[in-house]
């Protein structure tokens, strides 16, 4: 552009963009600023440093106004910010507010964000499973979406080099369904989880319990200790930012451990409008950015861009960077980018009681938050009436048979007494989505956000495959219950809007063939070789395991590859 | 520093909480600055009265001591709906009723004991009208709430941790 001039240009000229500071980007940034190159990280929201900007890691309950609870004016002004059981007094001042960023809903979608430094990795949810094969190939066995370009043992090293600086805690299970990683060792089962697991070790060969594997520093390596993070405390108090740094997130990790080699720049509050692409040189070379408070426009330039916005903003950010090439959005020639949009299917949950094992309660808590039913449906071959399946989350705990009737002394006496109650168990459903063109995101025609940006326009439903997979799920689940004598089985078939699982992928999807995908198996947009996409949108399908883990890989795997590329003058 | 501490001295702390005082503060007028309700101080010190029957003082502090009558205002004032907030005061009326119906007397001249018998009745009378009980739910559930989950409480007789530093999946009790 020539109203920039040259002095301007090189200054704010990097070898790398990020786009996004959340778990994807994060990697991004301390891969690159590890080789050596010089990477700007533009993250739309405010800046969250490491345990200084976590101002309620520390709260005792009753230092909150309201115990945890939002004021009911606030969940009136939130209505899909207060579905999410994050949004609460502790850590609501991670969580999007519903009118500070709209966007539009052709069909009921609850789009939970996360706009800070860090994104959504201080608020995750930390269960980390390798996918395997039996999820890769499951396109194209079943039939639906496109082939996967990559195979487990594409990813596998990729997983182990994630789980090793990120530190995951789990067991090796040895099931081929779920992977074994380089674990941390796991945090156990307790007695009633132990007794589901026997009781369908007798009765079900394919069904397995495992202690859930998860993102803590059950016991830290020295790796871990160099980012500064230390032994995970068992607070589970982990959405408000651990000061332990027993978790992983980028912000207690990635981004400072990228931030030490000195070649990180770190820009808050900087809104990504479009990344530019250059018709003659046939390539992006930066990015246009909106300052979020001043609303300043202005470029950022650089030989590789990786798009780690999460999934829905990233398929923004493509279809609004419109050129002369690319009227359609970035890579998008052949008209799929924002389509074959899927999710987690989390609508079921059931819950029971055991009044067996009460010489057993626990003690401390668990933050894997107890036990995974690996996908046991459709593992090896179609079985049933509805494609693929679902995993499940099972734990138990001891209740507490307070006595709050009455009033006055008696009352007050009873009030502090915790006699042990039977055990509570409950399960939630995690269901793989089918990828279709008819769920999709697009920009909307005539509404923009206040930095000008155009709103998301979302168009995302279940279908019959998800009904009959759901009830297939409570079936099941309550015969197994039942199986374990488990009593009083109650079934909560939720009417949440897909979104709420916070699994939101595709829409920018991998695949072999430029006709059909967005990318291709590096992650790289097949039509636009430095742009990177290793975020949700990625996903070319979502089987049934927590994401997050594979981003990591995945988005260590392509920065590897950009790399390799650029040191061979490919891009 | 100074000022800080002259700040805090001056919060009201319910169950540990920090409230703000009302500015400027009416006489009459609740001694906790209030968004959507108003509440008098009349009304205060009844619920004041109300949530001690509840959790009394006894060798431990009491509702009044850990102002767990000013929680229950902050929750009914921030968390409930108009409806409910509505309710709330025609119940707390319809309770001086019935104190007076049975008593002849407003529920603070009542001994503790005549106290005890009159909220006792409301929590068993199923065919309560729904004002008084829906103020029952709302002072009771309140009133527990702000006592467990008070500094108090939860430093001296149920411990809750900030920092367990522990997962025992077999911690060994007694049968039931």
């Amino acid at each position: 552009m020539s109203n920039i001039n040259i002095d301007s240009q090189k200054t704010n000229t990097y070898d790398v963009i990020v786009i996004g500071s959340g778990i994807s980007g994060g990697w991004a940034a301390k891969e690159f600023t590890e080789k050596g190159f010089k990477t700007l990280v533009l993250e739309r929201g405010r800046d969250v440093q490491h345990i200084k900007d976590y101002p309620t890691t520390n709260m005792y309950p009753y230092e909150f106004d309201h115990r945890g609870q939002m004021p009911l004016a606030v969940q009136q002004e939130n209505p899909i910010a207060s579905r999410c059981y994050i949004f609460r007094e502790d850590a609501a001042h991670f969580v999007v507010k519903d009118n500070e960023h709209p966007y539009q809903q052709e069909k009921p979608f609850d789009w939970i964000r996360g706009y800070q430094v860090g994104g959504k990795s201080l608020l995750w949810a930390r269960q980390t499973q390798r996918w395997s094969d039996l999820d890769f190939e499951g396109p194209a066995r079943d039939g639906f979406a496109v082939d996967w370009p990559i195979r487990y043992a594409d990813i596998a090293p990729w997983y182990s080099y994630a789980e090793r600086f990120a530190g995951i805690a789990g067991n090796k299970d040895g099931l081929q369904e779920l992977p074994d990683g380089e674990f941390l060792p796991g945090f156990p089962l307790n007695a009633v989880e132990d007794h589901f697991k026997g009781v369908l070790n007798k009765k079900y060969p394919n069904r397995h319990v495992i202690s859930a594997r998860c993102a803590h520093l059950s016991k830290p390596n020295q790796i871990h200790l160099d980012q500064g993070r230390a032994k995970c405390q068992n607070r589970t108090l982990c959405q408000r930012g651990c000061p332990f740094g027993g978790y992983f997130s980028s912000n207690a990790s990635t981004l400072p451990w990228a931030a030490k080699t000195g070649n990180l720049t770190m820009r808050p509050n900087s809104v990504v409008e479009s990344i530019i692409y250059d018709d003659k040189k046939g390539k992006a070379t930066g990015v246009r950015v909106i300052d979020a408070n001043s609303k300043q426009e202005m470029e950022f330039y650089a030989k590789i861009i990786f798009v780690n916005a999460a999934a829905l903003n990233t398929n923004l950010i493509l279809l609004n960077s419109k050129s002369d090439r690319f009227p359609n959005g970035l890579g998008n020639d052949n008209g799929q980018l924002g389509k074959f949009v899927a999710f987690h299917n989390y609508s079921a949950r059931i819950s029971a009681e055991y009044d067996g094992l009460l010489q057993w309660s626990t003690d401390g808590r668990n933050p894997a938050g107890g036990g995974y039913l690996p996908r046991f449906r459709n593992l090896h071959k179609q079985e049933t009436d509805f494609k693929r399946g679902y995993a499940a989350g099972f734990s138990a705990r001891r209740s507490v048979n307070r006595d709050s009737s009455g009033v006055g002394a008696a009352l007050k006496d009873n009030l502090v007494k915790t006699p042990l109650g039977p055990w509570q168990v409950g399960s939630h459903m995690m269901g793989e989505t089918i990828p279709k063109a008819e769920n999709f995101v697009n920009l909307s025609k005539d509404k923009k956000d206040a930095w000008g940006v155009p709103l998301l326009n979302i168009s995302v439903d279940y279908d019959e495959n998800d009904r009959l997979m759901k009830k297939d799920y409570i079936e099941q689940l309550s015969e197994m219950f039942t199986e374990a004598g488990f009593k009083n089985i109650k079934v909560n078939d939720s009417s949440q809007a897909p979104g709420l699982d916070i699994h939101e992928m595709g829409g920018a999807r991998m695949g072999h063939d430029p006709k059909t995908s967005i990318l291709n198996k590096w992650n790289q947009v097949h039509a636009c070789k430095n742009v990177f996409v290793t975020d949700g949108a990625c996903m070319t399908s979502t089987s049934t395991q927590n994401p997050s883990l594979t981003y990591m890989a995945l988005t260590a795997r392509a920065v590897d590859y950009a790399v390799k590329s650029i040191n061979k003058y490919e891009i | 520093m100074e000022r800080r501490l002259a700040i805090k001295q001056i919060l009201f702390l319910a169950g540990g909480m920090a409230l703000l005082p009302s500015c400027l503060r009416d006489t009459g007028k609740s001694s906790i600055a209030l968004q959507t309700i108003d509440v008098s101080l009349d009304q205060e010190h009844l619920l004041a009265d109300i949530s001690e029957t509840i959790i009394p003082e006894t060798k431990t502090p009491g509702a009044k001591s850990l102002n767990l009558h000013l929680f229950a205002i902050k929750m009914l004032d921030d968390c409930y709906a108009k409806e409910d907030q509505e309710l709330f005061f025609k119940g707390l009326d319809a309770l001086q009723d019935r104190s007076e119906a049975q008593f002849s007397r407003s529920f603070q001249k009542l001994t503790v004991p005549e106290r005890e018998q009159l909220l006792l009745a409301i929590e068993k009378d199923e065919q309560a009208e729904p004002a008084i009980k829906k103020f029952y739910d709302i002072i009771k559930s309140k009133t527990i709430e702000g006592y467990l989950s008070s500094k108090y409480v939860m430093t001296n007789l149920v411990v809750w941790e900030l920092v367990p530093g522990r997962w025992n999946p077999y911690y060994a009790v007694k049968s039931a």
